[in-house]
């Protein structure tokens, strides 16, 4: 679907930074020191929240042609449920840390707890490209560690939000040239450039120390980058599209062990538009597929990797009094009853009735990954182990 | 506090709400604070709630409230730390992030399952037949074969008989006055508000744009609401939000809405003719953020749903319209008018807005049924202008489901009108 400019964009833009500032022995192709085993776990979100309705029902397997394929290679949680804080940033933060966040709703604050990434990386030593978050949702800045003093940013994951770039870029054109639009990839790109040349450091990019240093070369190499996805024949129109674009050359430049993978494009619901709803879920099934296709064709990953997809939340049931799939906070079986699929290493085909639940993931990867939790609301999945 | 009705006042001089649980206490003064700004089927439903808890023995209240009480007590709330006269934000965030929200939901839910069915009996011994009416947009891609087809087994689809010689145009007319436009013959909703006119909210009329409104022959003793008619206030209220959002570094969604619910626009006034009422409905139905001020079938559903569940009126007219595409990036820019942001031509999104409505009739439906006021006393026409039939929802006696041929628009007047005793 994509085509090589826009693989390029990454390769030279976000990956070129790596290229430029990591020393060579720690890139991808020459791994850096790991935790024994290389099992890499990569856990992607229907984030913005989706219903059984929408996706595993009867009804619903139209919109999700990809998982509903491979419902049948993998394993099926058939209830994986959501009993925390029903808003984005605590859901997907319960589920990375393994506890019930109840922590700002919208990314003002920390979990109270370590992350996944946090202890993985310092119970391994993994350097700071072994964990990555990639998130369409943008105020999702600080999903890559927790407050917890002995742990925190040293430890956490690169947290790239490449939808927060777009949007800046696409502000800035139309607030200095609102006769021109958004629609003139020229003025897109000249934005673009601007923030590079600001420094995209807190805009699109949370990423770890040495990425703040961009030498010149770097920027250029960006530039020009820039200038081929601006101009490509299929620059992504939304930002799980990007997401996904970054996610897959992460992967390919990085081979993380860990990564979470965030798309949220489903959350337009909340304009009441039930089209637009469907059409991101099926866009997310689309783009799930092709991340485990590059799963399965990537070296790095072939035979090792276990992908685990979930949505962060469902929507509230169509008889509830908030309105149905526009919101996600009544706290009805639509929106806690949510499903999980896992692919891969490790998930041996079939369903499972019994319920799990969302802080059962972190848990589940974390025995996986030989990491010791320690106290935790979640427990490890039986079936996964 | 604002002045209540007197009989509620008296309720709240007696210390009835200190007797409530705090959190219930405090949602339910919420409520009812701003009084000038509820409907009269709000303060009915007030004062039958308070008067009936009054009424009641005290031990059968305490009984009602006990699990209440119990797990207020493990969330942290008592008398000292809630006040019972507000209700603020910051109590929102309290309850939303405390570990035992669902338990409290869940007893708040138990209460109301309790108390609801006694104020329904009460309600429903003073039902009257009600009539709700949902318009398509002649354009969608669609037969009645298509149409409606999540409620089409709850109801008939009733053939209707158009000549060819019929004026497209009077499709509306006919349906809702009886006669062609040129006839300039009452509406339905003006002949039903002739009879109202001390209650304005017993009949509304929303729609995307103003078809139904054209038919009117006043405005007075009805509800009108378009989105088209509102597309001053709209633009004010996207470029106000607009200019918070970016300019004013605002911190955070919940600061955003105290900001909003501030704004006051002299277009919101003149939108809703200083009434303080309807000033407040379409200021919380254009900002509570649901894609009301972008989408203009987003804005007729939750307007017609909001106006269902605040107002109760007998008639209600709902008339959709064909949304246009989203424009690629304008996803980004909420509160940015795409029109003028993006010079890519608008298009109509004929198969989006089936698609988008095939769950808001359901939605419209459903929030009905969930009233003493309209179960099994109301009937429900959903209409597709210009399309030779309707599907019709409705207690057995209403008479359009017993049509066996083809019925004609008069018809259908006729029969509504007389349901109505108009």
């Amino acid at each position: 679907m994509f085509s090589l400019s826009k693989r390029q964009f990454l390769r030279l833009s976000g990956l070129a930074i790596a290229d430029r500032l990591l020393p060579w022995r720690l890139r991808a192709q020459e791994p850096e020191p790991r935790a024994e085993g290389d099992l890499k776990i990569i856990l992607v979100t229907f984030g913005g929240g989706v219903r059984y309705a929408e996706t595993f029902a009867p009804e619903g397997l139209r919109n999700i042609p990809r998982l509903r394929a491979l419902r049948s290679e993998g394993r099926f949680f058939k209830t994986c449920i959501n009993s925390g804080v029903l808003s984005h940033y605590n859901s997907t933060s319960s589920i990375v840390t393994g506890n019930w966040q109840r922590v700002d709703d919208f990314g003002f604050g920390r979990a109270a707890s370590p992350t996944l990434f946090e202890r993985y990386r310092k119970a391994s030593g993994a350097g700071p490209t072994d964990a990555w978050a990639i998130c369409t949702n943008k105020s999702f800045a600080t999903m890559g560690a927790g407050r917890s003093r002995d742990f925190g940013e040293p430890f956490g994951a690169n947290v790239v939000l490449p939808k927060q770039l777009l949007l800046e870029a696409v502000s800035g054109v139309i607030a200095r040239a609102p006769a021109a639009g958004v629609a003139d990839r020229a003025n897109v790109l000249r934005r673009l450039e601007n923030i590079l040349n600001a420094g995209y450091e807190g805009i699109g990019w949370t990423i770890f120390e040495g990425g703040r240093r961009l030498d010149r070369q770097v920027k250029d190499t960006l530039t020009r980058s820039l200038v081929e996805y601006i101009h490509g024949p299929e620059a992504p129109s939304s930002g799980d599209e990007l997401t996904f674009f970054v996610a897959r050359e992460v992967m390919r430049e990085f081979a993380p062990r860990l990564m979470l993978v965030n798309f949220w494009d489903m959350d337009v619901a909340h304009w009441g538009a039930y089209s637009l709803y469907l059409q991101a879920i099926a866009k997310t099934d689309r783009l799930c597929g092709m991340l485990w296709d590059e799963a399965q064709t990537n070296p790095a990953y072939k035979g090792r990797t276990l992908m685990l997809t979930l949505p962060e939340l469902g929507r509230d049931g169509d008889a509830d009094t908030a309105n149905g799939f526009l919101n996600h906070r009544s706290g009805d079986p639509s929106c806690r009853n949510t499903w999980m699929l896992a692919l891969g290493a490790g998930a041996a085909k079939g369903e499972t009735d019994r319920p799990i639940a969302h802080v059962d993931i972190c848990a589940t990867a974390a025995e996986l990954l030989g990491v010791k939790l320690g106290e935790t609301a979640g427990r490890p999945i039986a079936e996964l182990i | 506090m604002a002045k209540v009705s007197r009989k509620l006042q008296t309720l709240i001089d007696d210390g009835l709400f200190d007797r409530l649980p705090p959190t219930f206490a405090a949602y339910s003064f919420d409520r009812i604070e701003d009084w000038k700004k509820l409907f009269p089927a709000e303060r009915g439903y007030f004062e039958r709630l308070f008067g009936m808890l009054a009424r009641s023995d005290n031990q059968a209240v305490e009984r009602l409230f006990a699990p209440l009480r119990a797990v207020e007590a493990k969330m942290g709330v008592d008398r000292r730390t809630w006040s019972t006269r507000e209700f603020t934000l910051e109590h929102v965030d309290f309850l939303q992030r405390n570990r035992h929200l669902a338990e409290w939901r869940q007893v708040i839910a138990d209460i109301f399952g309790r108390i609801d069915p006694l104020l329904d009996a009460e309600v429903a011994r003073r039902g009257r037949p009600r009539l709700v009416v949902v318009v398509s947009p002649s354009e969608l891609p669609m037969g009645p074969d298509r149409m409606w087809r999540r409620l089409q087994g709850k109801g008939k689809l009733v053939n209707l008989a158009l000549d060819e010689s019929d004026a497209p145009e009077d499709y509306l007319a006919r349906m809702f006055s009886g006669a062609p436009r040129a006839a300039r013959a009452a509406a339905l909703f003006d002949r039903f508000g002739a009879t109202r006119t001390q209650d304005p909210y017993d009949a509304w009329v929303v729609e995307a744009e103003d078809s139904l409104h054209r038919l009117a022959e006043s405005i007075s003793g009805w509800t009108g609401l378009s989105y088209g008619r509102l597309a001053e206030l709209r633009e004010i209220l996207m470029e106000q939000v607009n200019a918070m959002v970016t300019r004013e570094q605002i911190p955070g969604p919940r600061q955003l809405g105290e900001r909003l619910q501030r704004m006051n626009p002299g277009a919101l006034k003149r939108a809703a003719g200083g009434d303080p009422a309807l000033r407040d409905f379409l200021q919380s139905v254009l900002l509570n953020g649901n894609g009301t001020l972008l989408i203009n079938n987003t804005f007729v559903e939750w307007a017609a749903v909001q106006a269902i569940r605040r107002a109760r009126p007998a008639l209600v007219c709902v008339a959709f319209g064909i949304r246009n595409k989203v424009k690629p990036f304008s996803s980004l820019l909420i509160y940015s008018d795409q029109e003028e942001t993006n010079p890519i031509p608008t298009q109509a999104d004929m198969l989006g807005s089936y698609v988008d409505l095939e769950i808001f009739y359901e939605y419209v439906w459903r929030e009905c049924e969930k009233y003493a006021e309209y179960r099994r006393n109301t009937a429900y026409l959903f209409v597709g202008e210009g399309m030779d039939a309707l599907l019709a929802i409705g207690p057995a006696d209403f008479p359009l489901l017993q049509a066996d041929k083809p019925i004609r628009l008069e018809e259908v007047f006729a029969t509504a009108a007389q349901w109505l005793s108009i």
